[in-house]
């Protein structure tokens, strides 16, 4: 969808360059701040507040924000449950952000693998992989999910599985589209005359070119993965009870707008954020790959005009 | 020349329907009989049987596959299990609702994208600049469904100023196509200000410049028109994601549009239902493609088929 | 502070006639808004709730009609009714009624509804209530029917209130969606976003003071409650608990529902009396009301006060957690495997709080040291689980399921929970089948009687299910009406009822 706006990849850039670069857009530094610590709370939040995530308080249901009577786990109020939603939040975080990674993940291997089989050989099933990029391409995605979660049932595998599939044509056209252009070069033609074979040059030669492409177009698409798996958890076929997520928690108080507006919220906020900082990050990568636009996060003290 | 290239075009789509058709029949049909769902809880099995055997349901797959293509041929798309009338016209009446709120959510954002994506790109890195490219993108991040319930809560619950939900007067059309304009609005912008700012740094714009060429006319005259054409992509592939966005805005405000009617007849599994409205959308969806060939064409004399 | 402010604002825009309800303003009519659009209006579906909350005792009318006070049918299209042997009613049918067709309402109409109820040729869900009842229906003169059933029916003027009766120019063979009946109301048009009644100027009764009604679907509580809080409805029959905060407009009402857990007893450990009576004992029940609401009875068997059968002293379960656990570890030390995982099937959006609750159980379960995991599936997995046949390759399992009997008799709760045949029964009890049996045969006291020993046994000694509340339903209701919710509210909403204040 937002394939024509990739930067790239090629340009030049050590990490002290880029780290200059962050600390000049004060919004991209607080972006990856609020994304260090998100991961930092994936990782050892539900060591620290797991319990308190699952724990129930039926007599303190949709205790308000902002009171410190209770402890400060319930800073951010209780749920329908009278669980604290700051312990949720965090433990939300990790099958947020899991299912959204490990989906990433899989569309960009299994789309970039079909894509560069699809770009180097002719034969007929290239032309049944773009095909059916197609149909994935020209259909509503969160209508084909639906429809499929609620075939499988829903499941975290199956959430996986569905993400996967209505993100893999991007990675198929793009890591195609490189192919058609890498395989002319040279070293394509050298290699064929010292006798590789097809699999060996698409796999060593072309592939680890093509990778760095696939990696940044991934490291954009998890935003659009995290809104989607909210918006189907949030219509009740994304991850089910006891298990949870933020788009889920928003479903869950979905109920209790009028009367307890915490419980929606919170989680929809903590959305907003992290796709927010995922895509200003992306917004100052670009910056810095263009050349037209690096001069802005440069030291200089004149815009040129 | 152009007739050929639209009939291939109709030519592939025509098999992508077809295909994706058969795979959501199959996938339907997977979950089971429907039978208990339209029969009360209490019903016997005989109840159930008698059912399933007026509808056709107990025949097995491949019967009920051969029998769906044979009533296609004769323009039969199946009866409507839970409304009792054909399964086509519930679909078609539900259309319009849903192409008046995307057909105007996606002109506005199209055309406030233009307008602030192109006066943002005249002055990179102004304060004007930087509001616009963070409001875009917090527009681009939002979760959707959050956002329309936060929006019914301040402004019907607590305000009073909009209708809750449901259709009726231009009142009810303000949440749901703003709820729906976020998203389109936001990337596009990034397109606009994205291709503008590459544009305004290229040799004639320069020269134009040079020649003592009025601002807004080089901006608004020159420059937009080129690139424009990355916009119509966009925008085209966006009006498919807009499809997504019905669905939980319809769902949502109580729109009786294809998106509510959809995710309402997979949960009640009224197959003949689902089907219709996915062979509408996806017709639908192809004309806007085929129009969008047609925009480029005309804008862009080098191109053609 | 909020709400005067809404309503100053809303009494604004009401001036302003920008509310797109401009029949708000006309007295006489009203707007109702349901939380879910009715599939189809076929007459034959009256006891579905949405289809029933627009048509019955509005377009259509039932030959009895239940008193929601006493459970007793009293009369509707027919005014008296006579038992001449076991399988056989005679009925008499009111006379000067006329369908809003034009056509005569008499036997030859009865005679026809009810056949193509029971032909098979259109799917009818009232039929539901009959069993598998094979009916005969001949008019023995134009105002008198005589209905034969292939067995004893000593409840059938109770039945006869889920016979809607249409105008004999209905077709026969298919489900309609323009229903024509008897009633005050006629259909005047249905679209995907209203339904709208009008007043029948030949109806045969009193004339009601509504003039018009306009039924809409909004599927979120919130914004039903909202729309009657600004005017834009007058009237919800269903909001959440959480959303009955003003005492001016919103009444509770017991809505004939009774939630439980089924308790598959074919499967170890769920077969030891033990473990089921520590799964009733493990239970905050205090606690849980709480995602109830204040209202809600707890309950102790699936049939609700004034149901003939109902047993007032019967005592439910009371929170136990240390006799939980002291029964769970007897049952482990006579060799129960007390560890096996228990599946717990909760259903998506079953009632309000409906996952919350499973959630609940499932940690005050797991807190005595049962291995119960919870699964939540939709409406048609969750069927397959509460409808025999039972999905094959099933373990222990546990089934979060309603009930809902407003019917007022026994007869339509215990047979299809306690004995061997009934359809939602995991029971194989012999002795039981029989006592169910001679209850159903059984009349007057006696068969009060015999109910209410069914439900102490399945309660007290065999623990065969966990009944958990009977359901509170809350309605918001406009100032400018007049009515009040009763039992029958989730079946029907007579518009007839309905008054205007001044």
């Amino acid at each position: 969808m937002v394939d024509i706006l990739m930067p790239s990849t090629r340009t030049p850039g050590n990490l002290r360059q880029l780290t200059i670069y962050l600390r000049r857009d004060k919004l991209a530094l607080c972006a990856a701040f609020f994304l260090l610590l998100l991961i930092v709370c994936v990782v050892f939040g539900p060591l620290l507040v797991g319990e308190a995530a699952g724990k129930l308080g039926l007599r303190q249901r949709n205790l308000a924000p902002f009171s410190l009577e209770q402890g400060f786990i319930y800073i951010l109020g209780a749920d329908t449950l009278g669980r604290p939603i700051l312990a949720r939040l965090i433990v939300g975080a990790q099958n947020t952000l899991g299912i959204a990674a490990a989906a990433v993940f899989f569309s960009m291997f299994v789309g970039g693998m079909l894509g560069l089989v699809a770009g180097y050989s002719e034969r007929w099933y290239s032309h049944v992989i773009l095909r059916l990029a197609d149909v994935v391409m020209s259909f509503p995605s969160l209508l084909l999910a639906l429809i499929v979660l609620y075939t499988l049932g829903p499941s975290m595998t199956n959430l996986v599985i569905v993400l996967a599939i209505t993100r893999m044509p991007i990675f198929i056209r793009t890591a195609r589209a490189e192919v058609l252009e890498l395989r002319e070069r040279m070293f394509v033609s050298a290699a064929l005359a010292m006798g590789a074979s097809s699999g060996r040059i698409l796999f060593r030669h072309i592939a680890p070119l093509v990778l760095p492409t696939l990696v940044t177009i991934a490291a954009i698409d998890f935003a659009t993965v995290i809104l989607a798996e909210s918006s189907l958890s949030f219509l009740g076929l994304g991850i089910q009870p006891p298990d949870f997520t933020w788009g889920a928690m928003v479903a869950n108080g979905r109920g209790y707008l009028a009367s307890a507006w915490w419980i929606a919220f919170w989680p929809g906020l903590a959305i907003l954020l992290t796709t927010l900082s995922l895509n200003i990050l992306a917004s100052w990568a670009r910056t810095v790959a263009d050349p037209l636009q690096r001069w802005r996060l440069q030291s200089l003290r004149k815009a040129p005009r | 020349m152009m007739l050929g290239y639209i009939g291939r075009r109709t030519y592939h789509s025509a098999i992508s329907v077809i295909g994706l058709l058969t795979l959501v029949f199959f996938l339907t049909r997977l979950t089971g009989d429907p039978s208990a769902l339209y029969l009360p809880l209490d019903s016997s099995l005989e109840a159930r049987e008698a059912f399933a055997r007026l509808n056709g349901l107990d025949q097995p797959i491949h019967v009920q596959f051969l029998d769906y293509l044979q009533n296609l041929l004769s323009l039969d798309f199946g009866q409507s299990l839970r409304q009792n009338r054909s399964a086509i016209e519930v679909a078609l009446e539900a259309f319009p609702a849903t192409l008046k709120l995307a057909f105007v959510a996606i002109t506005l954002s199209t055309t406030l994208a233009v307008i602030f994506g192109a006066l943002a790109a005249a002055r990179p890195g102004s304060l004007f600049d930087r509001a616009v490219s963070l409001i875009s993108l917090a527009g681009a991040s939002t979760p959707d469904f959050w956002i329309a319930i936060v929006g019914i809560l301040v402004f019907a619950v607590g305000f009073g100023m909009l209708p809750t939900s449901g259709t009726g007067t231009a009142l009810h059309w303000i949440m749901p196509i703003v709820v729906l304009m976020l998203r389109p609005f936001g990337l596009l912008v990034q397109v606009v200000r994205g291709t503008m700012i590459s544009v305004l740094a290229s040799p004639y714009i320069k020269t134009a410049r040079a020649k003592g060429m009025k601002r807004r006319r080089i901006i608004f005259g020159h420059a937009l028109r080129n690139s424009l054409l990355p916009v119509i992509t966009v925008a085209g592939d966006l009006t498919t994601g807009l499809i997504n966005g019905a669905v939980v805005v319809e769902t949502i405000f109580g729109w009786p549009g294809i998106g509510k009617l959809m995710i309402d007849s997979i949960i009640q599994r009224d197959f003949a239902v689902v089907q219709s409205t996915i062979l509408v959308t996806a017709i639908a969806i192809f004309i806007v493609n085929i129009a969008i060939d047609l925009l480029y064409v005309a804008l862009d004399p080098r191109i053609r088929y | 502070m909020r709400r005067t402010s809404i309503r100053i604002i809303a009494g604004a825009v009401a001036i302003a006639g920008w509310t797109g309800s401009a029949a708000a303003q006309n007295a006489a009519e009203v707007n109702i808004v349901l939380s879910e659009q009715p599939a189809n209006l076929e007459p034959c579906g009256t006891i579905i709730t949405n289809v029933g909350q627009i048509l019955s005792r509005n377009v259509v009318e039932p030959l009895t009609i239940i008193d929601p006070a006493s459970g007793q049918p009293t009369a509707g299209l027919a005014t008296e009714w006579t038992q001449t042997d076991p399988n056989t009613w005679q009925i008499k049918l009111r006379e000067g009624v006329k369908f809003q067709d034009g056509a005569a309402f008499d036997a030859k109409a009865v005679k026809f509804s009810i056949e193509r109820m029971t032909s098979g040729k259109v799917t009818c869900s009232n039929m539901a209530k009959f069993g598998d009842a094979k009916l005969t229906v001949t008019a023995v003169d134009d105002h008198t029917v005589e209905i034969k059933s292939d067995k004893p029916q000593p409840i059938l003027p109770t039945l006869l209130s889920v016979i809607m009766v249409v105008s004999p120019n209905t077709p026969a063979d298919k489900a309609v969606n323009d229903p024509v009946g008897t009633g005050p109301f006629k259909l005047s048009s249905f679209t995907q976003q209203t339904v709208v009644l009008e007043a029948f100027d030949g109806y045969w009764g009193e004339k009601p003071s509504i003039t018009k009604a306009s039924y809409v679907w909004r599927p979120e509580s919130s914004i039903r409650a909202a729309m009657v809080e600004t005017g834009e409805a007058d009237l919800t029959p269903s909001i959440a608990i959480q959303d009955a905060t003003n005492p001016e407009t919103d009444f509770a009402y017991l809505n004939s529902e009774t939630t439980a857990i089924r308790i598959d007893a074919g499967f170890a450990p769920l077969d030891d009396v033990r473990i089921r009576k520590a799964l009733n004992l493990a239970i905050d029940w205090e606690g849980l009301a709480q995602l109830f609401g204040a209202d809600a009875q707890r309950a102790s068997q699936m049939a609700v006060k004034g149901i003939n059968g109902h047993d007032d002293t019967l005592a439910p379960w009371a929170f136990d957690a240390e006799k939980a656990r002291a029964l769970i570890a007897e049952a482990k030390a006579a060799g129960v495997p007390v560890d096996t995982e228990i599946e717990l099937i909760g259903r998506n959006g079953i009632y309000p709080n409906g996952a919350e609750a499973m959630e609940a159980m499932m940690a005050m379960w797991q807190d005595v040291g049962l291995n119960v995991k919870l699964t939540m599936l939709d409406v048609n997995d969750w069927l397959r689980y509460l409808q025999k046949p039972f999905p094959e390759g099933r373990g222990p399992n546990l089934l979060q399921m309603m009930h809902d009997n407003n019917k007022g008799d026994a007869a339509f709760t215990i047979p299809i929970f306690y004995s061997s045949a009934g359809s939602y029964s995991t029971m194989d009890d012999v002795a039981l089948d029989k006592e169910v049996a001679d209850a159903m045969a059984a009349t007057g006291e006696d068969r009060t009687a015999k109910f209410k020993a069914i439900f102490n046994k399945v309660h007290d000694d065999l623990a065969v299910d966990i009944p958990m509340f009977h359901m509170i339903g809350y309605t918001r209701v406009g100032t400018r009406l007049d009515w009040k919710p009763d039992i029958t509210t989730n079946s029907e909403i007579p518009l007839a009822n309905i008054g205007l204040k001044n």
